[in-house]
């Protein structure tokens, strides 16, 4: 049985001008010990996946057409919301592309952090090194601990002392690393992160995918990365799936799809990176006729 | 429009201590000089956290200068009067970091992008219907389509957001321009056509670029000078070229060192991996 295995899942949206279908029959599956990367145009539906694996999508305006998503067997389209807040935040942890969704400006850093910590502590207390027998003054003490250490790890210097800022205190960056420790607090079997270090600078960013990385070494969780870094891609994913207008254009092991990409789509994406060589006003971007036959 | 930021320093309150007292503040910016040319692409990097979002904010106005000064075209915008500083806002417009906290989520893409055009009618002079078809041009020329002129930003993924934010500063051509992170939600290839368009209005209408990234490989693409910023102080500043070639701080070294490189071959991590 896989960690996760999407079938088949077709979403459409509702707006302004009627219900258009995004997600055309995307299959994914994820192995625990795998990283996949999920790179592709903007506006393909990446994000969309990925927030439909922790049933996050609002409906209306979503409507899933057809397909499921199998997290440890169990299709998380069927899941009781009771089952859903279960999995969220313990076992499917998730760094959302839109900071706005997770991190609220009118409370404190910290008790933001310590509410997630002890949202998953309730569900399992193993998570905040805890018995099952621990009092309630135990649980705020280890959540305040582990939000602390989670912190650090992110590397916020001196989080003991920034605890008590508000979101607006902190950077762009900081922000980010906020969102990354409250997915990692719980510990999950699967970890989404969309576009988990696009206001990171690249030290601070291979400090986070080294994080990653570890947590898959030593807990042998599944992660699904969407990112349009490339160089992340190659650096710390061992599979990945290119996604254009809805669908998967191909799918596999790093190796094989970056350097021997089947599809022109890929192909394109590789040559619009900016290299040392590049000249200004040179770089390759999707050619125009691309994007009228794909539209 | 050129700029000048002499001997800029910032620093943010302490936290509050009892009813008077305050803890030591935070200096953001250390005594930061830069200089940049008219027509000319600057680039800033740097540490997250390093004091990047408050120079722009401090070059806007939006925060008070604890020393220092800033110039644009020689006169001082810490001293302008409200209605100079109206004009000058017209001249000089930014495309603000966060693509999600940045639009008003009630006002449609069409409202957003013809904010400006609105707010400096006196300077612009557009009827309801140019607007329009202005916003349109707009959006098409950063790869957004007609029919999402109505929509709310909600609606759109997190390029698509950052796209619209780029239209909106472009929309009363100004001729300065602060770019914070504005590709990092971009796919690569859309990247490189907003690259592309930057360069192409940059010769053709003599723009200046502050742009902000950490992506090194865009900021050598894009830019001509370049200063790296460590801590709230500037590290080395110079031609692109030489800084990335010749790094002379171990701060940039270290940043060039961490770029992580496409070739799946030249991870640190490979050794685990399914490969
Ligand atoms: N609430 C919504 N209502 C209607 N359409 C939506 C909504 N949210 C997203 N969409 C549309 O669905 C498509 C996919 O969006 P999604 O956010 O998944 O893209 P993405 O691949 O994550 O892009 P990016 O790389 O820019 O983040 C987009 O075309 C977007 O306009
Ligand atoms: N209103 C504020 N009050 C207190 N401290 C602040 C405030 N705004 C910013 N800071 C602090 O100033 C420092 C610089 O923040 P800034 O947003 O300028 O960083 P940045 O270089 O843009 O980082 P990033 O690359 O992460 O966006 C950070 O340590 C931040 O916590
Ligand atoms: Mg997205
Ligand atoms: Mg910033």
């Amino acid at each position: 049985m896989a960690l996760l295995d999407i079938k088949n899942l077709n979403l459409a949206m509702r707006s302004y001008e009627g219900e258009t279908q995004i997600l055309h029959g995307i299959d994914l599956k994820i192995e625990r010990g795998e990283i996949w990367g999920m790179v592709g145009e903007t506006g393909s539906g990446k994000s969309l996946t990925g927030l439909s694996v922790s049933r996050l999508i609002a409906s209306p305006p979503g409507r899933y057409l057809a397909g499921s998503i199998e997290f440890q067997g169990r299709d998380v389209l069927k899941a009781t919301d009771k089952e859903m807040r279960m999995l969220r935040g313990r076992h499917i942890g998730m760094i959302f592309q839109d900071p706005t969704t997770n991190l609220n400006p009118a409370f404190r850093i910290g008790t933001q952090l310590v509410d997630v910590a002890l949202h998953a502590g309730h569900a399992d207390p193993s998570v905040l090194g805890l018995g099952a027998g621990a009092s309630r003054g135990d649980f705020k003490k280890a959540a305040k601990r582990v939000a602390v250490e989670m912190l650090e790890k992110v590397g916020i210097p001196k989080a003991a002392d920034r605890i008590d800022d508000y979101p607006h205190q902190f950077s762009g960056g900081m922000r980010q690393r906020v969102l990354i420790a409250m997915a990692m607090i719980g510990k999950p079997d699967l970890l989404i992160a969309d576009e988990p270090t696009t206001a990171l600078d690249v030290s601070v960013q291979a400090q986070i995918l080294r994080l990653i990385h570890d947590l898959v070494a030593e807990r042998n969780i599944g992660v699904l990365l969407i990112t349009h870094n490339l160089g992340i891609v190659a650096q710390i994913c061992s599979h990945v799936a290119v996604m254009f207008r809805g669908r998967i254009l191909e799918a596999g092991k790093v190796n094989d799809v970056l350097k021997r990409p089947s599809h022109s789509y890929t192909q394109a994406l590789l040559n619009s990176v900016p290299t040392v060589h590049t000249k200004r006003g040179e770089l390759m971007g999707l050619s125009g006729a691309m994007r009228e036959t794909s539209a | 429009m050129s700029l000048d930021i002499q001997n800029v320093s910032k620093i943010f309150p302490g936290p509050r201590q009892g009813f008077f007292g305050r803890g030591e503040g935070f200096t953001a910016l250390d005594d930061v000089s830069l200089s940049i040319r008219k027509g000319a692409s600057f680039g800033l990097v740097g540490e997250s956290g390093s004091g990047k979002t408050t120079l722009t904010r401090c070059i806007l106005r939006l925060e008070s200068l604890s020393a220092g000064n800033i110039l644009f075209d020689g006169s001082d915008i810490h001293k302008l009067t409200p209605l100079q500083m109206r004009r000058l806002r017209s001249r000089l417009q930014i495309v603000f970091q966060d693509p999600y906290a940045s639009l008003d989520p009630r006002m449609t893409v069409h409202d957003i992008v013809a904010e400006p055009l609105v707010i400096h009618g006196d300077v612009v002079n557009m009827t309801a219907s140019r607007r329009t078809e202005r916003v349109m041009e707009l959006l098409l020329q950063v790869g957004l389509r007609s029919e999402h002129l109505f929509r709310y930003p909600h609606e759109f993924s997190g390029g698509q957001r950052q796209r619209i934010g780029i239209a909106r500063a472009l929309a009363v051509n100004p001729e300065f321009l602060i770019l914070d992170e504005p590709t990092s939600a971009l796919d690569v290839s859309v990247q490189a056509d907003v690259l592309n368009l930057l360069h192409r209005l940059q010769v053709e209408l003599g723009l200046t670029y502050f742009f902000i990234s950490h992506d090194l490989g865009v900021i050598r693409y894009i830019c001509d000078d370049v200063a790296v910023i460590y801590r709230g102080r500037v590290v080395e500043q110079g031609p692109v070229a030489a800084i990335f070639d010749n790094p002379q701080s171990d701060y940039t070294r270290m940043l060039l060192d961490a770029m992580p490189d496409p070739d799946p071959d030249r991870s640190p991590f490979r050794k685990i991996a399914a490969v």
